[in-house]
């Protein structure tokens, strides 16, 4: 099957886009505002990107109690980190190169809030212990200069069907995890049957 | 947890704003004593726990007080900024780890937002004819809630601020013992810490306080240990890097948390066999068999428990 394809210019681009409404570009602001706020002090969830400075780039997912990213003043927030991988891959792009972008998610919401910024990683210990959740503060936070705050508008969710309760068993028609990471690693699928019997319990520990 | 609507919010000082809730029917609510408190859990999720300070004759409504916390963990946030009259939020049933018992004469000392299970103590106090009086803390008129319940109360109440009766030398205030005289005492940690250090020379047991803020405690190193759950013949291992309440619901026994601070109460436990090391607030009794697997732990590397 053909892998490789014409690769567009920007000239051919807006051939075929056009150009963003006026309407569109005008709801780009560079702060949090008062619905911003509320949007955040209701989110659980977001996808943080990062990029080294030779733009290697990564996504990765946040997930915590609604209101998790905390709003210090309308241009400065405050994102927790928690237990994970200690892959560290967005700490270490962001000691490289400041610059992020996050996607924020309402459950229910088709709409998305995405901010862009420049960051940075702190331990400081009174912004911390405002982190605190279930009794553990986070021993990081990384702290966000917003430059870019706007509204995403809701179709790509509404043609997703993200929130409808039936395509959550879409779930089950995938491979579970234990089975994945099993392949991924070359190892046996009795191996992934542990490594799933194993994560029941891991899940367990969230902070 | 019981569904609870948001009657109402009405703002109560620069910085409080107080709560009626009630049942979404209208049916009336469990009933409770002054002292007590709910937890409440809002859409968030996050659980925090408020003293009621509304009437305990009606089950109507309950009433809550809530501080814009300068530091907030986000619960006194949400509450201020975003939580609407008409909206639900969750509660677990009154408690009450701050009850009022039979005493000659009552002295009720105040601080801050600490006023509130402190107001309804007040209001029953003076129903049932007792000798009470009130000293109540506060910066100045800007920052008093509940002004006009807390003048009806009459000259029975000296309000402790710049624009009133000035700042309350407490060490002076408490340097007298009164013999009979039950102090009942609620506010930020500065300050029941000062009472409590102003009352050492008083006979035990006169002091009653309770604390929003755990009491600064000095813990041995943490150690892995043991626990056994009689009852469910559960064995759980706690590292030290955990703590035994996490441990304990980890392997599904049937335990709550709510303060996770060591103040609530909600996570008691009855050990068996076995020390104690208490690092909670509650806990004044060493040898206490009531523990709150939440902050303390095991002293030695075995404990048993009634679960």
């Amino acid at each position: 099957m053909k892998t490789e394809f014409r690769a567009l210019a920007e000239s051919d681009l807006r051939e075929r886009l056009g150009y963003p409404d006026a309407a569109t570009t005008d709801k780009i602001m560079d702060h949090i505002d008062r619905s911003c706020l509320s949007f955040l002090a209701h989110s659980p969830f977001l996808c943080l990107s990062t990029s080294d400075s030779a733009g290697n780039c990564d996504n990765s997912p946040r997930g915590d109690y609604p209101g998790f990213v905390r709003v210090l003043d309308e241009r400065t927030i405050v994102i927790p980190d928690r237990l994970g991988n200690k892959l560290a891959d967005s700490f270490l792009n962001i000691l490289d190169n400041g610059h992020v972008g996050l996607v924020c998610f309402v459950p229910g919401m088709t709409e998305t809030l995405r901010i862009n910024g420049t960051a940075y990683i702190t331990d400081d210990p009174e912004l911390l212990g405002m982190l605190e959740q279930g009794h553990v503060t986070p021993s990081l936070a990384t702290v966000i200069r917003t430059e870019q705050v706007y509204l995403h508008c809701g179709r790509a969710l509404l043609r997703s069907g993200l929130w409808d309760v039936e395509m959550q068993d879409l779930a089950n028609e995938v491979p579970t995890s234990g089975t994945m990471w099993a392949e991924a690693s070359g190892l046996s699928p009795e191996v992934g049957k542990l490594i799933d019997e194993g994560m029941v319990g891991a899940y367990n520990t969230l902070y | 947890m019981l569904p609870l609507v948001v009657k109402r919010i009405t703002p109560q000082s620069t910085d409080i704003v107080s709560l009626e809730l009630a049942d979404p029917t209208g049916a009336p609510l469990p009933a409770w004593e002054p002292g007590a408190h709910i937890d409440l859990q809002l859409i968030t999720r996050q659980q925090r726990q408020y003293s009621l300070c509304g009437d305990p004759a009606d089950l109507g409504s309950y009433r809550i007080a809530v501080l814009r916390e300068e530091l907030s963990r986000g619960a006194s946030m949400y509450i201020h900024d975003f939580l609407r009259e008409g909206r639900l939020v969750y509660a677990r049933p009154p408690r009450n780890l701050f009850p009022v018992q039979p005493a000659g004469e009552y002295l009720l000392l105040a601080a801050g937002i600490g006023i509130t299970p402190i107001l309804s103590m007040a209001k029953d106090l003076q129903r049932r004819g007792a000798r009470w009086s009130m000293n109540y803390a506060v910066q100045d008129d800007t920052r008093l809630p509940f002004r006009a319940e807390i003048e009806s109360l009459g000259d029975r109440v000296t309000i402790n601020s710049r624009d009133r009766a000035g700042r309350l030398d407490l060490e002076a205030f408490l340097a007298d013992v009164r013999p009979g005289v039950s102090v009942y005492s609620c506010g930020p940690a500065r300050f029941t810490d000062a009472v409590e250090a102003a009352m050492q020379h008083w006979p035990a047991g006169s002091l009653h306080l309770e604390r929003f803020e755990p009491k600064p405690i000095v813990a041995l190193p943490n150690t892995d240990f043991t626990v056994t759950a009689a009852r469910s013949n559960i064995v759980v291992e706690v590292p030290a890097g955990e703590s035994m309440l996490h441990a304990l619901k980890s392997k599904g026994l049937p335990v709550t948390g709510s303060c996770l601070r060591g103040i609530c109460g909600s996570c008691a436990v009855t050990v068996l066999d076995g020390a104690v090391e208490h690092r909670d607030s509650l806990t004044s009794d060493p040898e206490s068999r009531t523990m709150y697997p939440c902050v303390s732990r095991a002293l030695a590397s075995d404990l048993v428990i009634d679960l």
